[in-house]
């Protein structure tokens, strides 16, 4: 197989380079921030008017613990009755599963061809 | 406290200190050195040497 | 052994005639053990406590345990991977390698995110440590906490900027000191020595398992962080002076370190805080075992732990600028980013200009981001790098197996822990998908998008058959 010679990359387009994936990187991480999609906040379902520890659950070293922390029954009200949703439909989990699946295959397949090439010249035919 | 303002001032400026220290060296590294001799680390180097040894 | 001769001269990126300026080789095991641990430690000083958030105590010791046997996978299989393929880039070499160019492209990008994003959560919690610390000597106005997170972050990478012998005997010092803080903070509170503080039954009563077994499942996904980096300790294979034997002995010496630090650290903070405040790192517990201190109601202990806590976040950054640096570094190298940033520092002999150009990077993330986002995003990274791992080392075995080529360890059990790690893997997806299934799609996304940008674009730049640098025989099936 032909030997491949890279081209040289000016400095110019090494710098756009650096700078295209910086702002990928970028996005990657604030886009599903900004569109407050990143998930995962905890709500409170049912709130309990005048709060003791007994009615949000506590016992007695429970309640001891929270107070040494510095916490009456009302600032640790949302602290303690907030619950994560671990509810989800089986469509998002397989759309997630195909995401994935996706990822990988497509890894594998472009580096496969890529691989060929790097033996092939490496070692020739 | 006052302490701890200045903390904050001292902190600003012993982070530009370091930043600065970094930009002087790198440019001046930079400038003195050619291209071809910073980059001319090539990976695979411990392989290399024992293969000598032993082929 | 090899049928082609790789000290050549006239085959470009042979070494070591190509070489005048390398990375210095100056380490030993410990500090291995220091990169390795001194980067993960931090995770039991503040994040892992999400997972007590997602599923309540005992959940979180499930998933601490199961991780643990997921990160003993990762560690028999990259001791073997790493013992044969020594050079710095670590999986990114082992990648190129083993499956292919693009697959190693993700490898080093996953490794740069995971590290910086670490790196970040660092010193997020370093400047909220800092402002506690000024809360408590008295200071009534709002601390401005950003000068402390820029100087962390710049005193770490001039630090790294310097030379690598310094930078991990520091880490090595101090992930000491922090690993004792939690030594000495159990033998004082648990009741070997003197009073016990320690009341798990009274407070896991009626909330055993809040969420029930999904809970379970949900906390997979923060009790990789109990031992998140551990995989780093491949990075300085080109820095270490014997990679065959150090590596795969400071890497399974860390895990072991680990695993009794972070059942340990478990049973501390489950046994003194309410499972509510605990779970959550946010209006919570930010630092657990700080917070474990606190109600011993001894002073020196709050002292030992606040000063633990900082240098376990101090220790992990700088393990992180140094890990992720490197990754950088050798994909810089190899063209597959800018062949500007496989510079070496003459002087120093680190690469200087990945170590700069991360700074701003780290900056971005520490300073605008939310700390659990962050820690997502590291977990992420790191997640998919550990489901590449079962693949690559599946395809070593097949491309060269036993006896073609000379392996430094080699693991026993031979398929069972890729699969095993595999389906601890598939387990943290869903765990992931649960909380955070956005950031899932939109970081695959990111990196599908990349990827397409590596094949159709960057990769012209990179030269085939030298990336290729092992002296190895031509691998089976090609």
């Amino acid at each position: 197989m032909a030997h491949y010679e890279a081209p040289k990359q000016s400095k110019a387009s090494q710098l756009i380079d650096v700078l295209v994936l910086v702002a990928l990187t970028v996005g990657a991480l604030f886009v599903p921030l900004i569109l407050n999609m990143a998930g995962a906040a905890k709500t409170v379902a049912s709130p309990e008017e005048n709060p003791t520890w007994e009615s949000l659950g506590q016992n007695a070293v429970q309640a001891a613990q929270y107070e040494k922390l510095g916490f009456t029954p009302e600032t640790a009200h949302d602290l303690i009755l907030a619950r994560f949703d671990y509810s989800f439909t089986f469509g998002a989990l397989l759309v997630m599963i195909a995401v994935i699946v996706l990822y990988y295959w497509l890894m594998l397949r472009f580096s496969e061809v890529e691989y060929r090439e790097v033996i092939a010249e490496k070692f020739g035919k | 406290m006052e302490t701890w303002n200045l903390l904050e001032y001292a902190a600003w400026g012993v982070s530009a200190l370091l930043a600065l220290y970094m930009l002087v060296d790198w440019l001046r590294v930079d400038s003195t050195y050619s291209e071809d001799v910073l980059t001319s680390s090539r990976e695979g180097e411990l392989e290399a040497i024992t293969e000598e040894h032993h082929v | 052994m090899a049928d082609i001769d790789i000290t050549s001269k006239d085959i470009d990126g042979m070494g070591p005639h190509g070489t005048k300026v390398g990375l210095l080789r100056v380490l030993g095991p410990a500090h291995i053990w220091a990169l390795g641990v001194g980067i993960v430690l931090v995770g039991e000083y503040m994040g892992w406590n999400f997972a007590v958030g997602k599923g309540g105590a005992y959940a979180a010791l499930i998933a601490c345990w199961v991780a643990g046997i997921l990160y003993t996978c990762v560690a028999m299989i990259d001791s073997e991977v790493t013992s044969t393929v020594a050079a710095a880039g670590g999986q990114y070499t082992q990648a190129k390698h083993i499956v292919g160019p693009l697959m190693a492209f993700n490898v080093g990008l996953y490794l740069v995110f995971a590290y910086t994003m670490l790196e970040a959560a660092n010193a997020i919690t370093a400047g909220y440590l800092i402002s506690v610390v000024a809360s408590m000597t008295g200071y009534s106005g709002e601390l401005d906490q950003r000068p402390f997170i820029i100087l962390v972050i710049m005193f770490l990478a001039w630090l790294n900027y310097r030379g690598v012998l310094a930078t991990l005997t520091f880490n090595l010092v101090i992930t000491a000191i922090a690993f004792c803080a939690i030594i000495v903070l159990f033998l004082s509170t648990s009741g070997i020595l003197g009073g016990g503080i320690m009341q798990h039954a009274a407070l896991f009563e009626g909330h055993e398992l809040p969420y029930g077994w999904i809970g379970v499942l949900a906390a997979m996904h923060f009790g990789l962080w109990y031992y998140l980096g551990i995989e780093g300790t491949t990075q300085a294979a080109e820095e270490v002076r014997s990679p065959a034997r150090a590596l795969p002995f400071g890497t399974l010496a860390g895990v072991m370190t680990l695993a009794i630090a972070a059942t340990l650290t478990w049973y501390l903070c489950s046994g003194v805080l309410p499972w509510e405040y605990l779970g959550d790192g946010v209006n919570g517990s930010v630092a657990p075992l700080f917070d474990t201190a606190r109600l011993s109601g001894s002073t020196g202990l709050l002292w030992f732990l606040g000063f633990g806590t900082l240098f376990a976040t101090l220790a992990s950054a700088n393990g992180c600028i140094n890990d992720a640096s490197r990754a950088w570094f050798a994909m810089g190298r190899d063209k597959y980013l800018p062949g500007w940033f496989g510079a070496v520092h003459p002087r120093f002999r680190t690469p200087y200009r990945s170590i700069i150009f991360l700074v701003p990077i780290a900056l971005i993330f520490a300073l605008g981001a939310p700390l659990d986002q962050v820690i997502t995003f590291s977990i992420l990274s790191g997640l998919l790098e550990y489901t590449f791992m079962p693949l690559n080392i599946i395809m070593f075995r097949k491309k060269w197996p036993m006896g073609t080529i000379k392996r430094g360890y080699e693991h026993p059990f031979h398929p069972v822990p890729a699969i095993v790690l595999l389906a601890i893997c598939a387990t943290v997806f869903f765990a992931v998908f649960l909380g955070y299934g956005t950031q899932l799609v939109a970081m695959i996304g990111f990196y599908i998008v990349v990827s397409l940008w590596f094949h159709f674009w960057r990769y012209r730049f990179v030269n085939r058959g030298t990336q290729f640098t092992m002296p190895w025989p031509k691998p089976a099936g090609y």
